[in-house]
C-alpha cells in the first residue's frame, strides 16, 4: 500500500491507461506505488521528452531527479546501465519515470538544454558511474576529486577502496555557454 | 615649510593610488570562499570572479562532505541504513528518517497504523519548524542580527527537548522504523507540546517585529539573490525557495500523503523570489506548522503503533527476554534483515527544504540494489551561481543562508 492518498493513486492509474494508448508497443511498467515507467531508446530521448512536455494530458514540465543505476546482473535488459529520469507535472501533479538502457561505451543525450537542473545531476551520474552525456556543457566530476580513479557506485568498486587526497585542487571558474540562455 | 609644498604635489603617491584602484576594479580578481569558512554553513566552496566587490561570475565546488551514503545503502540492510538518513539533513533528521522508511514500506506494500501515521506527521512538522528556525536565525546572524538568533534558538532547544523525550536523541534521531516507530510518544508529550505551541508564536512575532520592517534588514535582503519563477523551475528548486519565487506548489496539498488532506493549513507564497520573500515564507510556514501541530494533538488517535506484519514487526523487548521464538525472530530481523521483494519506488515528501525523495531499486533480499537520495539542497545550491551574479560578496552570504544549504544532504 502506498502512503499517498487514494485520489493521487487514481490519477496515476488514469495516466497509465493514457500512456498505454499513446506509447503502444513500447515497454511500459509500473512500480510499487503505481507510477508509470516508460522505457526508451537513447536516440529517442530528446524527441520523446519534447512530446511529453507539450502533451496536454501529461505536461511533464519539471525534472525531479536524474540518476543512473548499475544493471550488471542484466535483470532490466542486456545493457550495462540504466539512466532514470523522474519527471513531474507542475500543472497536473503527476509523476512519470523514463528509463534508458545505456551500454558501457555509449553516450546518452544530455537534457541540460531543457532543464538547467540536469547539469549537476548528469555530472554526478558521470562521476559515480562513468556514463557520458553528449552535449553537456561541462562534463566533469561533481563530488569526487578530479584525481580520483574509477567510478565508485559501479558494483565492481569495493566499499573499502578509499583514495584519500591530502590537499584540494584549486577551483576554476566553469566555462559558460552563450549568456542568457536560460534567462 | 618651503621644502614641503612641492612634495605634496609629487606625482608618485597619486599614481600609486590610481594603480591600487585599478587593481581593485580588475575584473579578473578571483576570491575563494570556503570550504572552511564560518559563513559558509558547512563545507561549501565557491570561487568568485569579482570586479571591485561585485561578483561577475562564480563556480561552486561541492563534495567536501561526501561520505558515500548511497554506496553504503547497497552494503547495509534496510534497517542499518536508517541511521545514515539522520546524517543527510541533520537539521531535520526526523523528516529524513520518515521519508526513507516510507519508501521501504512502499516496496513492502505496508500501510502503517493510524497512530503511527499521525505521529509521523507531528514529527515532520516539528522538523519543519526547527529547520526554518535554523535557517531564519542563522540568516539573520550572518547579517549581524544576533538577537533574533537567541529568541528563536530558545525554542529550538525546547523542540529538541521534546524530540529527546520522544526517541532519546536530539540531533541524530533515528526515530522511524520500517512499519512503526522505535518508541511510542512519552507520557508528558502533550504537556510539552502545549508549552511549545503556546510559546513559539511569541518568539516568531518578536523576530518579525525586529526584522520585517527593519530598514537595515530590508536593504540587505530586498532584491538580493532574486530567482524568477522561470529560473526556479528551470533549476528544479523546491520548497520555500520555490514558493518565495511565486510558484504555488506544495506536495502536502498537491500530492498529499498520510493525513494531510484532513488538516487545515495554508501555503504562503512570495512574489519576488529574493532573500526577503524567502524569510517571510519561512516565518509564515512556521506558523502554519504550529497550526498543523495543534490539530494533530487534537486528532492523534490511540491504538497500536506497529503494523501487524511479521516481516517487519520488531518484537517488544520484554518478550525478547522471555520467549525463545521471539528472541530468534528479533535476531533474524537485525542480523539477516528484512526480505524486500524486487521492485522499485520513488517516494517524495515536502521536507523543510523542499522535495526530499528516496528512489530505491530492489532486486530482492535484505539490501537495496540502488538508493538514490533526491536532496533539495543540491537543486537549490545549483541556482546559487545564477542568483549571485551581479551581487556583492556580503550579499552572497545572505543568499547562501536563505537557500538553507545543508552540506550533509548536498554531498550525501
Amino acid at each position: 500500500m502506498s502512503q499517498l492518498v487514494p485520489e493521487v493513486l487514481a490519477k496515476q492509474d488514469e495516466l497509465h491507461s493514457y500512456l498505454e494508448g499513446a506509447f503502444a508497443g513500447q515497454r511500459l511498467e509500473r512500480d510499487a506505488n503505481g507510477e508509470s515507467i516508460l522505457w526508451l531508446k537513447g536516440s529517442d530521448l530528446l524527441g520523446t521528452l519534447e512530446c511529453i512536455r507539450s502533451d496536454e494530458r501529461l505536461q511533464m514540465d519539471r525534472l525531479s531527479d536524474l540518476t543512473v543505476y548499475d544493471n550488471v546482473d542484466g535483470v532490466d535488459g542486456a545493457e550495462r546501465f540504466v539512466a532514470v529520469y523522474q519527471l513531474y507535472s507542475m500543472k497536473r501533479h503527476l509523476r512519470l519515470r523514463l528509463k534508458v538502457l545505456v551500454a558501457e561505451d555509449q553516450d546518452v543525450p544530455s537534457v541540460t538544454g531543457i532543464w538547467s537542473a540536469a547539469n549537476w545531476l548528469e555530472r554526478e551520474a558521470f562521476d559515480m558511474f562513468g556514463v557520458r552525456f553528449s552535449g553537456h556543457p561541462d562534463l566533469r566530476r561533481l563530488l569526487m576529486d578530479e584525481r580520483f580513479v574509477g567510478h565508485p557506485l559501479r558494483k565492481e568498486y569495493g566499499l573499502e577502496d578509499r583514495q584519500p587526497f591530502p590537499d584540494s585542487l584549486p577551483v576554476r571558474i566553469a566555462e559558460r555557454r552563450s549568456e542568457g540562455q536560460h534567462s | 615649510m618651503t621644502d614641503q609644498s612641492p612634495k605634496l604635489v609629487e606625482p608618485k603617491p597619486q599614481g600609486q593610488a590610481r594603480q591600487n584602484l585599478a587593481d581593485f576594479y580588475n575584473p579578473q580578481v578571483l576570491i575563494n570562499l570556503g570550504p572552511s569558512h564560518p559563513a559558509m554553513h558547512g563545507t561549501l566552496r565557491v570561487m568568485c570572479r569579482v570586479n571591485g566587490e561585485t561578483i561577475e561570475d562564480s563556480t561552486c565546488e561541492i563534495g567536501y562532505l561526501h561520505r558515500a551514503i548511497e554506496k553504503l545503502g547497497e552494503n547495509r540492510t534496510y534497517h542499518q541504513w536508517i541511521v545514515y538518513t539522520d546524517r543527510l539533513n541533520y537539521c531535520s533528521a526526523l523528516a529524513n528518517n520518515i521519508a526513507y522508511v516510507m519508501t521501504v514500506e512502499d516496496l513492502l506494500k505496508i500501510k502503517v497504523t493510524d497512530r503511527c501515521m499521525w505521529i509521523r506527521v507531528i514529527c515532520m512538522e516539528l522538523a519543519r519548524i526547527i529547520d526554518h528556525i535554523i535557517c531564519v536565525a542563522i540568516n539573520a546572524l550572518d547579517m549581524g542580527a544576533l538577537t533574533c538568533f537567541w529568541y528563536l534558538y530558545e525554542w529550538r532547544e525546547e523542540a529538541y527537548t521534546i524530540i529527546e523525550a520522544m526517541c532519546g536523541m536530539r540531533l541524530t534521531t533515528s526515530y522511524a522504523r520500517i512499519g512503526g516507530m522505535s518508541h511510542d510518544l512519552p507520557a508528558e508529550f502533550e504537556a510539552m507540546m502545549a508549552r511549545f505551541i503556546k510559546g513559539l508564536p511569541k518568539a516568531i512575532d518578536d523576530v518579525e517585529q525586529l526584522l520585517t520592517t527593519n530598514r537595515i534588514w530590508i536593504d540587505r535582503t530586498k532584491n538580493v539573490g532574486t530567482l524568477t519563477k522561470e529560473q526556479a523551475l528551470d533549476f528544479g528548486v523546491t520548497g520555500p525557495c520555490l514558493r518565495a519565487s511565486g510558484v504555488d506548489h506544495d506536495l502536502r496539498r498537491d500530492r498529499p500523503y498520510y493525513s494531510y488532506p484532513e488538516l487545515d493549513f495554508e501555503i504562503p507564497i512570495g512574489l519576488h523570489g529574493d532573500v526577503y520573500d524567502r524569510y517571510l515564507v519561512r516565518l509564515e510556514e512556521m506558523r502554519q506548522s504550529l497550526k498543523i501541530l495543534k490539530q494533530c494533538m487534537k486528532k492523534l488517535p490511540g491504538g497500536p503503533l506497529w503494523v501487524d506484519d511479521r516481516r517487519v514487526r520488531i518484537p517488544e523487548k520484554k518478550d525478547v527476554y522471555e520467549k525463545m521464538e521471539v528472541l530468534i525472530h528479533h535476531f533474524k530481523i537485525f542480523m539477516e534483515g528484512i526480505d524486500v521483494p524486487p521492485g522499485e519506488a520513488y517516494n517524495a515528501i515536502e521536507a523543510p527544504n523542499g522535495e526530499l525523495a528516496y528512489y530505491i531499486v530492489s532486486r530482492g533480499g535484505p539490501k537495496a540494489w540502488r538508493i538514490k537520495i533526491k536532496s533539495p539542497s543540491l537543486f537549490n545550491f545549483q541556482s546559487f551561481e545564477t542568483s549571485v551574479r551581479g551581487a556583492k560578496i556580503p550579499d552572497a552570504i545572505a543568499v547562501l543562508g536563505s537557500l538553507n544549504i545543508i552540506a550533509g544532504e548536498l554531498d550525501r
